[in-house]
């Protein structure tokens, strides 16, 4: 898109690929992506925890990268292919990484949840068997203000490991 | 006949959460995803002074601006909705304090609304809120304590003639003068908690429609407790209760900050009546970390007589809060503080005063633990006596902690300690820890260079606490009722925000009344259904909510055998419900489902087949107080290094010994608990709620707010003991607070132990890297 167009009032036509599927719509050149993909397709998985780059919680994948979606435009994700949570799972399949967030008992009120999903699988998909410690530095962007972590690190090295079923923490 | 042994349990086990599968899948719903047709969006103009008179409020451009409404100011608002009367202002003050909805003649901190832009979305809205132009008269802002009890600088209020809003007010328990009469020596300090906020994922949100034809207001709100809030709202709306429906589904974390409503809130139902259109109001992070709410300013001055032994004899403590602009919330707290403050230990006698204080900032909330600085003063005085004294502060808590089997096991203010493990759990860390082999490692590394430390904090928590003698009922409502599909409603006024109370109750009714956990449905969030209750807070989950299904299950599940028998003619000793089927000898086909039990049920009671007396209403409703369930507790214990060149602490070992009771659902529990602990880490590394001389906020985003990340929270170790059970039946018990109650004198002590050879005396709690090298005085000019 080019720049004399972005800067231009009146709606922009944007297209892009979402969870798979052609997706298109008319964004205010000042539209974020997040609220493209929250108020126009009503992907409401992504949430706004800060809306600066912070929290990590509007975490999408932009072309198979994490990409904080409260900083990018919608227009010049134009053409691009954008992951949300809503699209992790397949057929009405939970992902190995969200069974194994379930069964670590991973997050609490669940609304930095979508955040850390897509930054996990992010990490899985450039290394699968990664370490407690590289697992904490992938996720030391997203902020989640109930879990103190432990539970998180530890459902995402439960995606990773041997059997299917790490099973439940617990004392 | 039914298999009681634990294995076939729900409670006790890690069952997965109920809650997961939609917010693991983006299918949650919060607030800001509710959407209604013709919705508004709303946006607030803020004040940039924390403290003026407002001359003039301009709102034509506003009014004017693109996709805008509606814009109301305060005075406007003032027509649509009551002023707050704020509880706590002193007797002999000019008070009660009322204030506006939306600012009025004046500003009391920065963010205060001055007005309310309604417009067709929320860019829209906030671009209206940039043309409102107000003239304010200046007044010299009061930022601090000292500065709040000067005569010289200007009342907020001015019905309170002065910025103390409440206080001194001295209670005494105990000979105090025998007390320090009788002391070896007298240990004095100056202990101050520095502001945190609750900094919930997801900020205050409302979404509020009223509907014209019928009078009705519905809102979909984020709360701790649909019924505080709908009382809240009607109130201030003027509206009879019955018109006014609360609903709440997802809720992105609290801490103590939804509770009721806040002014925001109010004032976008107010628009949406004026409106007649659903009024949505989202809070961005700079509202929230400037304007939702703060916590834990609080000074304390103490002098501690303490025998040459270790003995604490008795304490004079002094505690000054600061409320912040908008009194609330702080005259509860003080009066907690002070009969907390004995904590597990036999203190003999405490004389206390307290006072509070407005000042243009931020108001004063709850969060987690709103009391905790009655343990953070204890545990840190405790180690100051012992560090004057020259014995290890084990010993010095070990010869003060109350032991059950010497009376009188009472704190001097009061509340009995029948059941506390705070002993068994102080020793036990002390050994898991392996104090004397630490203490051996600590001294050798000291000669390296190397500043290693290990504190300690034990606590107890009211959750619920010991009955009160006398006192007036404080119960929790559950409401267990058995649908047409044989699913087993369990109505609760909690509303969980993360504490997994959909998954929790679940058990524990499933249990109780023999059903299949996929059976039962903890129905949470509207008004129209929610039993009496004031919400989820104060840890009252676990053992009085939890406490108040057990025994709704059970009755419910008497008057399902009692009119079972009647229908099948067997006796109700015979029968049993087990994981949903009633079973017993006699029962057709050996068990029969709880749908077809309760049709059956229904169509003897309509064809009169059932003698006068079978009770056929499948309802139960009970009202519980937490029994003699009584206190959880427990120590923390701590590891740390501190690099005495950068000033940083890092967290070697983080361990909790703790009691709750029996656990509902050790991953929950232990969830609440590594939360609360990450919370008192940020407390002390890194979390402030800072203000410059002039009043002006510093903390106004999560890049200035710092909150700890996945890199420094630590590996949290938790060993539970096993309970004192004094209830028949109800010993599970709240867990929510202690976490965030004893990290931070926990790290404190640590961080003090490790600075010990640089002779630096920690007093307050915020320790970030720069103050730890001013206490080490390797940066004093
Ligand atoms: S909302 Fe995008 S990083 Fe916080
Ligand atoms: S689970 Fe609540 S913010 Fe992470």
């Amino acid at each position: 898109m080019p720049e004399s167009e972005l800067g231009a009032r009146g709606p922009l036509p944007i297209r892009l690929e979402v969870n798979g599927e052609e997706r298109g719509g008319d964004v205010e050149a000042r539209t974020t992506l997040a609220d493209f993909l929250r108020d126009q397709l009503g992907l409401t998985g992504t949430h706004l925890g800060c809306e600066h780059g912070v929290c990590g919680a509007c975490t999408v994948l932009l072309d198979s990268l994490p990409t904080r979606s409260c900083l990018v435009l919608a227009a010049s994700a134009d053409g691009c292919r954008v992951e949300t949570v809503e699209g992790l799972a397949r057929d009405g399949q939970l992902s190995r990484l969200q069974r194994a967030m379930w069964d670590s008992h991973s997050f609490q009120c669940g609304f930095c949840t979508p955040g850390f999903l897509i930054q996990a699988t992010a990490l899985l998909a450039e290394n699968p068997t990664p370490t407690e410690a590289e697992v904490r530095h992938a996720l030391s962007g997203n902020l989640c203000r109930c879990t103190g972590y432990e539970s998180i690190v530890r459902g995402v090295l439960a995606a990773c490991a041997g059997p299917e079923r790490s099973g439940a923490e617990s004392k | 006949m039914r298999p009681r042994v634990p294995a076939e349990r729900y409670t006790g086990a890690s069952v997965r959460r109920v809650e997961d599968e939609r917010l693991l899948t983006g299918r949650g719903t919060f607030v800001a995803d509710a959407h209604l047709p013709g919705m508004l969006h709303a946006a607030f103009h803020r004040s940039p002074l924390p403290h003026a008179r407002i001359v003039a409020v301009n709102t034509e451009a506003a009014r004017r601006a693109p996709g805008v409404v509606a814009v109301f100011d305060g005075a406007e608002m003032t027509q649509m909705a009551s002023p707050v009367a704020a509880l706590g202002a002193a007797p002999g003050s000019g008070g009660p304090v009322s204030f506006g909805i939306l600012a009025m003649d004046k500003v009391r901190l920065v963010g205060d609304p001055v007005a309310l832009v309604v417009a067709e979305s929320r860019a829209l809205a906030e671009d209206a809120c940039e043309l409102i132009v107000v003239e304010y008269e200046e007044l010299a802002p009061v930022v601090t304590v000292e500065q709040a009890l000067d005569p010289s600088l200007p009342a907020i209020f001015e019905e309170l003639g002065g910025n103390r809003l409440f206080g001194p007010e001295v209670k005494v328990f105990g000979d105090v003068d025998g007390a320090f009469a009788r002391a070896d020596r007298v240990v004095r300090a100056s202990i101050h908690q520095h502001r945190h906020q609750n900094v919930p994922m997801e900020g205050r949100a409302i979404l509020a429609s009223f509907d014209a034809s019928s009078g009705q207001l519905l809102v979909r709100a984020s709360t701790q407790g649909v019924n505080t809030t709908r009382q809240m709202l009607a109130q201030q709306l003027r509206m009879p209760l019955d018109r006014v429906r609360v609903v709440a589904e997802d809720v992105g974390g609290s801490f103590g900050l939804k509770f009721g409503a806040s002014r925001e809130e109010a004032a976008c139902c107010a628009a949406s009546r004026a409106l007649g259109q659903p009024v949505r109001w989202v809070e961005d992070r700079w509202e929230n970390l400037t304007v939702s709410g703060q916590a834990r300013e609080e000074s304390f001055e103490v002098e501690a007589a303490v025998t040459a032994s270790g003995l604490i004899l008795g304490l004079r403590v002094q505690m000054v809060i600061d409320s912040g602009a908008y009194p609330g919330f702080a005259p509860l707290v003080v009066d907690i503080v002070r009969e907390m403050i004995p904590g597990p230990y036999r203190l003999g006698a405490l004389s206390f005063s307290s006072s509070g204080v407005v000042t243009n900032k931020a108001s004063y909330v709850a969060y987690r633990g709103p009391w905790a600085a009655e343990t953070f003063v204890r545990e840190r005085i405790v180690d100051l006596v012992a560090q004057e004294l020259g014995i290890s502060a084990l010993e010095v808590r070990l010869r003060n902690l109350a032991t059950r089997d010497e009376p009188p096991l009472r704190m001097v203010t009061g509340p009995s300690l029948a059941g506390i493990t705070a002993r068994e759990s102080l020793l036990r860390a002390a050994e898991i820890v392996d104090l004397a082999r630490f203490q051996e490692r600590q001294l050798r590394l000291r000669d390296e260079g190397r500043y290693l430390g290990v504190g300690f904090a034990t606590y107890i928590e009211p959750a619920p606490g010991p009955r009160q003698e006398g006192g007036e009922g404080n119960t929790e409502q559950v409401r267990v009722e058995l649908d047409r599909d044989g699913l087993l409603l369990v109505h609760t006024a909690q509303m969980p925000h993360g504490q997994s109370h959909r998954t929790t109750l679940a058990q524990v009714a499933a249990d109780e009344f023999g059903a299949r956990l996929e059976q039962v449905r903890v129905m949470v969030g509207d008004s129209q259904q929610t039993p009496e209750g004031f919400g989820t807070g104060g840890s009252r989950f676990a053992a009085m909510a939890g406490g108040a299904a057990l025994h709704g299950a059970r009755r419910l599940r008497g008057k399902v055998l009692e009119a079972a028998a009647q229908i099948l003619d067997l006796a109700p000793t015979d029968l049993d419900i087990w994981r949903g089927e009633l079973v017993g000898p006699g029962v057709p086909g050996g068990g029969l489902p709880l749908a077809e039990l309760i049709s059956r049920i229904d169509l003897a009671a309509r064809s009169g087949q059932l003698p006068p007396g079978v009770d056929v209403d499948l309802t139960a409703t009970e009202d519980f107080d937490g029994g003699e369930s009584g206190w959880s507790g427990g120590t923390h214990c701590c590891v740390v290094e501190v690099d005495p060149d950068t000033g940083l602490v890092r967290i070697l070992r983080y361990l909790v010994v703790e009691d709750c009771g029996d656990l509902i659902n050790p991953a929950v529990v232990d969830g609440q608990i590594r939360g609360g602990v990450a919370q008192g880490v940020g407390a002390v590394l890194l979390e402030r709620s800072a203000y410059d001389p002039e009043g002006q906020y510093l903390s106004a985003t999560l890049m200035d707010y710092l909150l700890p990340t996945a890199l420094d929270v630590p590996h949290i170790e938790i060993e539970h003991l096993s309970p004192v059970r004094l209830d028949p039946d109800v010993n599970f018990r709240g867990v929510g607070e202690g976490g965030m109650i004893a990290a931070p004198p926990t790290i404190c002590n640590a961080i003090a132990d490790a600075l010990s050879p640089f002779g630096a005396k920690v007093l307050e709690q915020h320790l970030p890297p720069a103050r730890i090298l001013e206490l080490i005085g390797a940066t004093s000019a």
